[in-house]
């Protein structure tokens, strides 16, 4: 099987609208954790989120909305957007350049688009309003295709002219991370040569408020305290949104484009819970397998393992079912691959999780570093003993793990390999 | 009304506060035109304002159907009427709007719908065959009739036209405007007599005056033919026609005059008459994105 390698990468992160400013918040473990204008209300409990800087997106009217001066949308694009599109779209368009490809290269039947993206519950309640009040004929035409969940791959295939295999993904947190195992398989098992995997979500009211319902978000106000992984006080997730593009090419692509790859998506694997439909499984069962399938598919041992990106949601329960499937798996062969959850900084970004910290650990692999786990100022006994570095380290590793988890008790986990 | 209209021009938003407050249709075509522009892009709004009514909402200013509905949604919204999407279907160029929109705001019918004919139709009624047919498919609507026809480059007189060049024929395209006016004189664009019709076997060329060539046109071009009748008074019929490729004029023909006669009205189930062409494809959910560039749309919806 043809092997699969990251090519190029786009960020639109609350650490960073571009790969330069991710490598340095992560470098340095700046966060993108601030008061959330909107939630500064007496009746909503939640104060912070993990913003994006340089975008205002929350009108209802996408011709409304301000983006960085790099970036052009026409109305025609724009107008069938909801706000995680846009972000998708500048990202797109960073990978493109990133990855030095031209329309050619990408607009053909070879080249195929993977998207997760929550949908837009902004634009959707909004249509839903208007359908109500104003009438069933009065709805924007666009209404749909900006709001629903496929929101992300309609707009982008159209837009950037792909021709090859589409589809969206949806398994909550862990959509972009089975966007990224299924558009590997697609270069592995020869249907394409390129796969966009693209992760997006919207930042607002409507995105992220209604998970206070289910107790998952931190009520914390200090937004330095917010959301800390495997630290004891941990109390939830901080809500973000933004997008990433990954580029996934098969080596053969890469020898005659003469580009040099960030990794290589060595292989992965994926197990479900069979548990709860949104509590993790308290013995990390569904997750442990998942690592399992991964490191198999990978052909690599639990020792050949440097870095793991945990899924590390700061959640009480997640983070201590995913501790324990990690002692399940390194602890008998006695690997102690440093383990972060890069949530500390950028908060949980939901479908786009799986795609950002793939491209994290590109990063991390190609520019030699470790990212530490930030906030942790009392470990949790019960993570205790896993290798968890507090700070950033500057060293090389060759394979690191990056794991997802979403509702229903899906797992997956990505083998990423220095190239 | 001013927060729906915030992108449109304050001439559009003056004209529609005054229909809301007079009533008076003359407002109703700048509210239009007002609204139509800010649709479209910023690069293509020149040519609304060259106030040219066979301007066509697809082909020439880049609005696909979705963007249709928009401005129709703007429209009701601001002008406070109902447009279904069955009236929707036939409107094609910005003067089809207008009419359209002034006859809804005045209460009056609306005028016919433009009816599309497709090259079966088109050869079942014309006296006109292949190899001499020049249209591949037509329109007729209350002001005339627009007709295509693609040069395959197969047509037989290249072989001789010009000698390792090929060149559409001026004569031929003039004969294109002709078999389009003849098609129109047979689509009852001209009314005669009640209980008659044009009979296709009396229908022969008579004059033609101002003809001018503009262009040259060569294989894997599509003409875009139009007629609209100038004056008719049995048996003489007078068009003015005109042929365009994309935005460039190729020929104009100030007048072509027809002679004709007509014949007693027979009713005949099997004859494909005028409304026999084929209904418009069933209402569908536009499911998909419409491809960037613009294209033909038989109906406003189709996608």
């Amino acid at each position: 099987m043809p092997k699969v390698f990251i090519t190029g990468l786009g960020f639109i992160t609350s650490i960073g609208n571009d790969k330069a400013a991710v490598t340095q918040s992560l470098r340095e473990l700046r966060h993108g954790i601030e008061l959330y204008p909107p939630f500064q209300k007496p009746e909503i409990p939640v104060k912070v989120a993990a913003t994006l800087k340089g975008f205002s997106a929350d009108s209802l009217d996408p011709e409304d909305w301000t983006y960085p001066e790099r970036y052009t949308v026409k109305r025609e694009l724009i107008r069938s957007m909801s706000s995680n599109v846009l972000y998708a779209y500048c990202a797109m368009l960073q990978a493109l350049e990133d990855a030095k490809l031209s329309e050619a290269d990408y607009s053909n039947s070879q080249t195929g688009l993977y998207a997760s993206s929550g949908g837009s519950p902004h634009m959707l309640g909004n249509m839903m309003q208007r359908m109500h009040t104003q009438g069933v004929m009065r709805c924007s035409p666009m209404g749909i295709v900006a709001s629903i969940a496929g929101t992300l791959n309609f707009n982008l295939v159209a837009h950037f002219k792909i021709k090859g295999a589409s589809c969206g993904f949806s398994s909550a947190c862990a959509s972009s991370a089975h966007g990224m195992g299924f558009a590997h398989d697609e270069i592995a098992l020869g249907r394409q040569k390129r796969m966009f995997v693209v992760g997006a979500e919207d930042i607002n009211i409507n995105s992220i408020l209604p998970f206070a319902g289910m107790r998952a978000l931190s009520l914390q106000s200090d937004p330095n305290k917010a959301s800390r992984p495997f630290d004891v006080a941990r109390d939830g997730f901080v809500g973000t949104g933004g997008a990433t593009v990954v580029v996934l090419e098969s080596e053969d692509e890469v020898a005659r484009r003469g580009v040099q790859p960030y990794c290589e998506v060595a292989g992965w694997g994926q197990a479900s819970d069979g548990y709860n439909v949104a509590i993790s499984h308290p013995e990390g069962l569904g997750l442990r397998s998942a690592i399992e399938n991964a490191l198999r598919s990978a052909k690599v041992a639990p020792g050949d393992i440097g870095y793991i990106n945990a899924h590390g949601t700061s959640t009480p329960i997640g983070d201590i079912s995913e501790a324990k499937a990690l002692r399940a798996v390194f602890s008998p062969s006695g690997a102690r691959p440093a383990v972060s959850s890069t949530k500390a900084l950028t908060g949980h970004g939901l479908s786009l999780a799986g795609a950002m910290e793939t491209g994290f650990c590109a990063l991390a692999l190609r520019d030699g570093f470790v990212p530490g786990s930030a906030n942790i100022t009392n470990i949790d006994p019960a993570c205790a003993d896993l290798n968890i570095p507090l700070k950033t380290e500057a060293r090389q590793v060759d394979v690191a793990l990056n794991n997802s988890s979403g509702f229903g008790g899906a797992n997956v986990s990505l083998v990423l390999r220095r190239a | 009304m001013r927060e729906a209209l915030k992108r449109c021009s304050s001439a559009t938003v003056e004209a529609a506060l005054q229909f809301r407050k007079t009533n008076d249709p003359t407002h109703v075509s700048v509210v239009v035109i007002g609204v139509i522009e800010r649709f479209v892009e910023p690069s293509l709004r020149p040519k609304l304002h060259s106030a040219d009514d066979d301007l066509r909402m697809v082909e020439d200013l880049g609005i696909d159907s979705l963007t249709m509905m928009e401005i129709v949604i703007l429209v009701e919204d601001v002008l406070q009427m109902q447009i279904n999407n069955e009236e929707l279907r036939h409107l094609r160029t910005v003067g089809d709007i207008k009419t359209f929109i002034d006859c809804k705001a005045r209460g009056l019918p609306p005028p016919k719908p433009t009816r599309h004919l497709p090259i079966e139709h088109i050869g079942s009624v014309m006296p006109i065959q292949p190899p001499f047919l020049f249209l591949n498919e037509a329109s007729i609507n209350h002001q005339g009739a627009q007709g295509k026809y693609k040069i395959s480059g197969q047509e037989f007189f290249f072989q001789g036209h010009f000698k390792d060049n090929p060149v559409m024929p001026a004569s031929i395209m003039i004969e294109a405007i002709g078999q389009l006016a003849v098609l129109a004189l047979l689509e009852g664009v001209i009314p005669v007599e009640e209980g008659k019709v044009v009979d296709p076997k009396t229908i022969f060329f008579a004059s033609s005056e101002g003809v001018r060539c503009h262009r040259i046109c060569k294989p894997g071009d599509v003409l875009v033919i139009s007629v609209k009748p100038k004056r008719a008074k049995m048996p003489l019929a007078t068009f003015e026609g005109s042929i365009r490729v994309g935005q460039e004029k190729a020929v104009i023909a100030e007048e072509i005059t027809l002679t004709f006669g007509t014949k007693d009205f027979v009713a005949e189930p099997v004859a494909p008459a005028p409304t026999a062409a084929p209904a418009p494809a069933p209402e569908q959910a536009v499911v998909s994105a419409p491809a960037e560039t613009p294209k033909p749309a038989q109906s406003p919806l189709a996608s």
